[in-house]
């Protein structure tokens, strides 16, 4: 029997305001547990809350960038449940009138292009943390997280399989960072997504029953996550059995999903209106502000890199993919670095050397600086590309200064003809066999003698210097 | 409004009732349906709903950090702690 997946994600985007949603304690990741706390996080009675102008934007700017609707006068309700990481037994959200409804996202899973329909976003608040093994029968809490703002990204059950969950995310992962919505980080939770995921047989036009799987928070494990959890419907379908409806966690460690604890009541979280918050309404002169403060999203990067730099289209697409790529290749331009030679070395060293380390450019140890010295030292002619590449490497382990090194080194490109000459007699003097072979016909040797020169020289010799003196010198 | 709906309604909002408090609560809750649903009797078509009686719009905040940390205030007022955290019952097995 044929079974299709019916699969829709429910993403959590950790919004990257200084502030909280409702108080004006800093949301800074990795503090010391408990500093971040505003009398608003606790819940005491009596505070009130007030929402972040910053926030609002925020979600906006996403809305914009996915063709939304953006309701101007929006509102927040509460969603009552008692757990301890949730001081005031209630969170804030935006159940009735959430601030962006509607809008797509397009992906591309091996060349297929497809658009994903977005139900809605809303704001909300996130709830502290809580720590399980600091002792044997306690739990203890953190409520430094408590009250940052999110943006729950609610999509349409378009997605039908667990290659197109990873695309939509890994595509809503490069809109925020470029919106600057969200920092993208999924180790820290910044983004992370609940999968409804049901299956049905093809041609039914009725839902299965759904699971959700909670707070998946890498790329990798949507993909197993959902995979597993196919199969297992699939084989409980098979053998007669049913699938219930549950929320399931995954274990990354024994790849599987099971089922949370189940609750004795079913969830009932009694939405309304909280009565603490007015309508929150954006006038037409902040939406005109937002809009005219929206950053260029990559497929327009690509395109301006293509026609204003003359760089390849490759390249532009590589460079501009990744917020920070894009910027640091923007700053060498500023600096009115040759493109070419910037995107050059952009997409091949220093992307390999990124992936090596698996880190982003922004912490690495080039700095633009550093870089718009490399660069201005290659197009001077006091380096060579390839001494260039020796210099990069040195530079990622030190962060060292690039002048610094090619002085200390001595790496200065060699163009001096005198000394270019003596070497290339010394290379065709050892090398007479191969000096007749290329005197009788076999022009290809030429290749051969640049990389002897070269290797006398330690990579120092000047390229185009070498060639001319070479020709000049066989051909004598 | 039965027994029943009125112990589920108690357990979500975690209130403990004795017998008699929860004969009054279970008159008293439905004094307040019956007159919700009086009010449900109007046509409010062409009303829009209202979800706040105060006409006024939510004023916005800057989002810069004026909070300080208040941690040995505030896990000194709680049941438990120990230097950095709240401490609650376990809350999983």
């Amino acid at each position: 029997m044929s079974w299709e997946t019916v699969i829709g994600l429910e993403v959590h985007a950790q919004l990257s305001t200084n502030t909280k949603l409702f108080s004006s304690a800093s949301t800074k990741f990795g503090s010391e547990p408990n500093t971040q706390v505003d009398l608003v996080d606790l819940g005491l009675p009596g505070v009130l809350p007030v929402v972040n102008k910053d926030a609002f934007k925020k979600a906006i700017r996403f809305g914009l960038a996915i063709d939304a609707n953006i309701n101007q006068e929006s509102s927040f309700d509460r969603k009552n449940y008692f757990y301890p990481d949730l001081p005031k037994g209630y969170q804030i959200t935006q159940m009735t009138k959430p601030i962006v409804e509607g809008g797509s996202i397009d992906i591309d899973v091996d060349g297929d292009k497809k658009t994903i329909n977005i139900t809605r976003a809303h704001l909300e608040e996130d709830a502290g943390k809580s720590i399980h093994d600091a002792y044997p029968d306690k739990s203890v809490i953190d409520l430094n997280r408590a009250g940052t703002p999110l943006l729950e990204i609610v999509s349409e059950p378009e997605i039908s399989s667990a290659k197109e969950a990873v695309a939509y995310m890994k595509a809503l992962h490069q809109l925020v960072t470029f919106l600057d919505v969200c920092d993208g980080d999924m180790s820290q939770g910044s983004l992370r997504c609940d999968a409804n995921v049901s299956i049905r047989k093809v041609g039914d036009s009725e839902l299965g029953t759904r699971t959700e799987i909670k707070n998946i928070n890498s790329f990798r494990f949507i993909e197993k996550a959902i995979n597993f959890e196919i199969k297992r419907q699939i084989k409980l379908l098979e053998s007669g059995e049913k699938v219930t409806q549950e929320t399931r966690l995954y274990d990354s460690g024994k790849d599987e999903t099971r089922p949370m604890r189940s609750k004795e009541f079913a969830n009932d979280y009694r939405y309304f209106p909280d009565p603490d918050l007015l309508p929150v309404v954006i006038s037409d002169d902040e939406m005109e502000e937002i809009r005219s403060t929206f950053p260029e999203l990559p497929a327009d990067k690509s395109k301006r890199y293509v026609s204003e730099f003359q760089i390849d289209e490759s390249e532009a697409e590589i460079i501009s993919s990744s917020r920070e790529l894009s910027n640091f290749f923007e700053a060498a331009v500023e600096s009115k670095n040759d493109p070419k030679l910037a995107a050059n070395l952009i997409v091949g060293e220093i992307s390999s050397l990124l992936n090596k380390d698996n880190i982003k450019i922004d912490e690495s140890k080039l700095s633009s600086d550093n870089f718009n010295i490399l660069l201005q030292r290659i197009s001077d002619g006091t380096i060579s590309k390839k001494i260039a590449k020796t210099i990069l490497a040195e530079i990622w382990e030190t962060g060292r200064n690039a002048d610094e090194i090619i002085n200390d080194q001595g790496l200065v490109q060699i163009r001096d003809e005198n000394l270019l000459e003596e070497v290339i007699t010394k290379v065709i003097e050892s090398n007479i066999k191969q000096v007749e072979d290329y005197k009788n016909g076999k022009d290809k040797l030429f290749g051969f003698f640049v990389g002897q020169v070269m290797k006398e020289t330690q990579g120092k010799a000047n390229p185009q210097a070498v060639n001319d003196l070479l020709k000049k010198a066989l051909n004598s | 409004m039965d027994n029943k709906t009125v112990e589920t309604i108690s357990y979500l909002a975690r209130l403990q009732l004795d017998k008699d408090k929860k004969e009054k609560i279970t008159k008293d809750l439905e004094n307040i349906i019956n007159f919700v649903d009086e009010l449900q009797s109007l046509d409010t078509k062409d009303v829009a709903p209202l979800s706040n009686p105060l006409e006024k719009v939510a004023s916005k905040r800057e989002d810069s950090i004026t909070s300080k940390s208040r941690k040995e205030a505030f896990l000194s007022n709680s049941p438990e702690s120990d230097q950095d955290y709240f401490i609650v019952p376990k809350v999983v097995e």
